[in-house]
């Protein structure tokens, strides 16, 4: 028999994993600037144009800080679910849902902002806690993959804020498509159009990290993820801890709708989710389950959505930007499976002097 | 009454076809213990392409081919991902499914919105389209729909419950290991099943495009890929169920069609939802309500599990 060369571990090194993303993302730019240069772009103009008008300009910081501000909060809800081991397909649903709470409440409550907008707030986190509660039940007591369920839901949601933003709250002062009119209360803004919002996310997104690494609860949930038979041999009540963590993930997912509808968006309208739930996917992925590590994962995932208003300024539809993040979440995968393996010293066959 | 019963069974038909289709690839795939969540994507991929192609080849067997052939690459470069290099499943699955909903909007940006004029056509069986109400459903339609509801599922279900080799494929999805240790080959199992299963979402792809809906546009897969895989849960893995399955989902479908061509006082926005709705409570009530169901359609035990012969 021939020496095996690699050995597999079971867990692998932080290193090892960091070196082979950044081998995975150079590997997804190159093939990409390849497929750009078969289409007849120039990918050298289009990066220094990209580069230029993202970290390069005080837009393109502003609308990263944006981009973050939604990706912070469902990624860390996709990051959540994952800590006991379930995914949240559904951030979408419930940012929609989260919206949609909002919205109604800024449109039908009449007060100062100050009022207003705490009452917004947490509209939208029940919202999104609503929006996750069906899957959640089905999955702590009858074992319905959360997957399917979760994602099913965001089908319904994105109908149901095309039904109201045409129906019962379109746009009867300034006739927007698809859309409610601007909403009277906005949360206020901080530094150019980034609104406060954006360090709030910041800050739940540490507080998650600490209570997910320093509490009780925090621990329960880490041990029902890695071993749900021994946690609960060890008295720890799982099902509670899995109907606790999914609300939670889905109060996230609602609280970035709330934000998007009241500090960026200022209005309800059909597809404002612009993906931002499957996004905190990616964004939990490369977060790889630390809370901590979801602000460089949301903020190289804002870079990303941010070249693509580059991109469509030269004639690239927008969707190439979801093929894009596509294809660095498949070359990532890749690289995290690879970083498992660990080259071993070649053993030369016994009897051989050396 | 009996027009309407015809008609919603002849949309049902349709509908339900798209999904057959895929559903039936993801059980191939999930058999041999590959969860692939890049359905949806491949959908994509499948109905641009078949559309692409026939505008410039006049026949909806060569569009069909197409959509069936770049499904199959779709499939292959998720397997390379999920299989060969045993990365983890749903991400590969997830990342599949962008590419294919990026790459197809893309591809199809100078298509959408117009008409595909070759589409599978009406054919009518003699004797049998008139049968009163199943008959036009099922055999005066288009060619395809005997293919999709009976030769397909009975051949899959022949292959893989009454031959050696749908043993063997079993077993790799029950027991890599074992079926390792028996000589099957395991890697090659998984690859070509879950190319296979690509191939077949990409024909869905082409067969959506090609006959129920002829024109392209950007989202008009619309979940399908995604309710395939809630079906394949639903039918505990069984070729011949979830056939059936995709046909009662079909008239799920049917009746928002028929609620908005009769008038009915409800928002087309939440005749819309029943499909999702509808399989929702597919999945959610039988186990709810039938305990012992969870075990009886219990998905092949090393799904979703990559298997490294090196590790125990």
């Amino acid at each position: 028999m021939a020496a095996r060369a690699f050995q597999r571990l079971p867990s692998a090194p932080a290193g090892r994993i960091l070196v082979l993303r950044l081998a995975a993302i150079v590997l997804s730019l190159f093939i990409i600037a390849g497929v750009l240069a078969l289409s007849g772009h120039s990918p050298v103009t289009l990066a220094e144009l990209i580069l230029r008008s993202t970290l390069g300009s005080r837009f393109g910081l502003e609308d990263l800080a944006l981009f973050m501000c939604p990706l912070l909060l469902t990624g860390a809800a996709v990051t959540v679910c994952g800590t006991i081991g379930l995914w949240n397909i559904g951030a979408e649903g419930q940012f929609y849902a989260g919206a949609i709470a909002a919205t109604g409440v800024a449109l039908g409550l009449h007060g100062p902002a100050v009022v207003l907008l705490p009452i917004m707030t947490i509209a939208g986190i029940l919202g999104g806690m609503a929006w996750i509660t069906v899957p959640t039940l089905a999955r702590a007591y009858a074992g319905v993959n959360e997957i399917i369920t979760t994602l099913l839901l965001n089908f319904i949601a994105s109908l149901l804020t095309y039904y109201l933003t045409t129906g019962p709250w379109r746009d009867r002062i300034s006739g927007a498509q698809v859309s409610t009119q601007r909403l009277p209360v906005a949360i206020p803004e901080m530094w150019g159009i980034v609104h406060w919002g954006f360090p709030v996310a910041i800050v739940i997104v540490v507080g998650l990290a600490l209570v997910l690494s320093r509490t009780r609860w925090g621990y329960e949930i880490r041990i029902g993820g890695a071993n749900p038979e021994a946690a609960r041999y060890a008295g720890i009540p799982v099902r509670l801890r899995i109907i606790s963590v999914m609300l939670l993930s889905g109060a996230l997912a609602g609280l970035a709708g709330m934000f998007e509808v009241a500090g960026t968006v200022h209005r309800l309208q059909g597809g404002m989710a612009n993906n931002f739930g499957y996004l905190g996917i990616v964004v939990a992925v490369l977060a790889r389950g630390s809370c901590l590590n979801v602000i460089p994962a949301a903020l190289l995932m804002a870079l990303i959505l941010d070249s693509g208003i580059v991109m469509q300024t030269q004639q690239l539809s927008a969707s190439v930007v979801l093929a894009i993040t596509g294809l660095i979440l498949f070359m990532i995968a890749i690289g995290d499976e690879l970083a498992h393996y660990r080259p071993v010293a070649s053993t030369t066959p016994k009897g051989k002097a050396s | 009454m009996i027009t309407l019963l015809t008609g919603m069974l002849a949309t049902a038909v349709l509908a339900g076809g798209v999904l057959a289709l895929a559903a039936l690839g993801e059980v191939l795939a999930e058999r041999v213990g590959v969860t692939n969540l890049g359905v949806e994507g491949l959908m994509a991929l499948g109905a641009v392409t078949a559309v692409m192609t026939v505008s410039s080849v006049s026949s909806p067997w060569v569009g069909l081919l197409v959509a069936g052939l770049v499904g199959a690459a779709g499939g292959m470069v998720f397997a390379f991902g999920a299989v060969v290099m045993r990365a983890n499943q749903v991400l590969c699955g997830l990342a599949t499914t962008f590419m294919g909903l990026g790459l197809s909007t893309a591809l199809g940006h100078n298509y959408a919105g117009q008409p595909v004029t070759t589409t599978f056509g009406h054919v009518s069986v003699p004797v049998l389209s008139s049968i009163p109400v199943i008959g036009p459903a099922l055999f005066g339609q288009n060619i395809l729909i005997v293919p999709i509801y009976v030769l397909l599922p009975a051949l899959v279900h022949f292959v893989m419950f009454r031959t050696r080799h749908g043993l063997n494929m079993r077993a790799v999805g029950e027991n890599p290991a074992a079926a390792d240790a028996a000589g099957i080959p395991v890697m090659a199992m998984r690859f070509w099943y879950v190319t296979l299963g690509g191939a077949m979402a990409g024909l869905a792809g082409g067969y959506l495009t090609l006959t129920y809906v002829p024109v392209w546009s950007e989202g008009m897969v619309a979940g399908r890929g995604w309710i395939a895989l809630a079906l394949v849960i639903f039918a505990g893995y069984r070729p011949v169920i979830v056939t059936l399955s995709a046909l009662l989902f079909g008239l799920v479908t049917a009746l928002s069609f028929v609620g908005q061509a009769h008038n009915w006082p409800i928002d087309p926005a939440f005749l819309n939802m029943l499909p999702y709705l509808g399989t929702m409570a597919f999945i959610i009530v039988p186990v709810v309500v039938w305990h012992r169901m969870r075990r009886v359609m219990a998905a092949p035990a090393a799904l979703a599990q990559p298997y490294y012969r090196d590790v125990r």
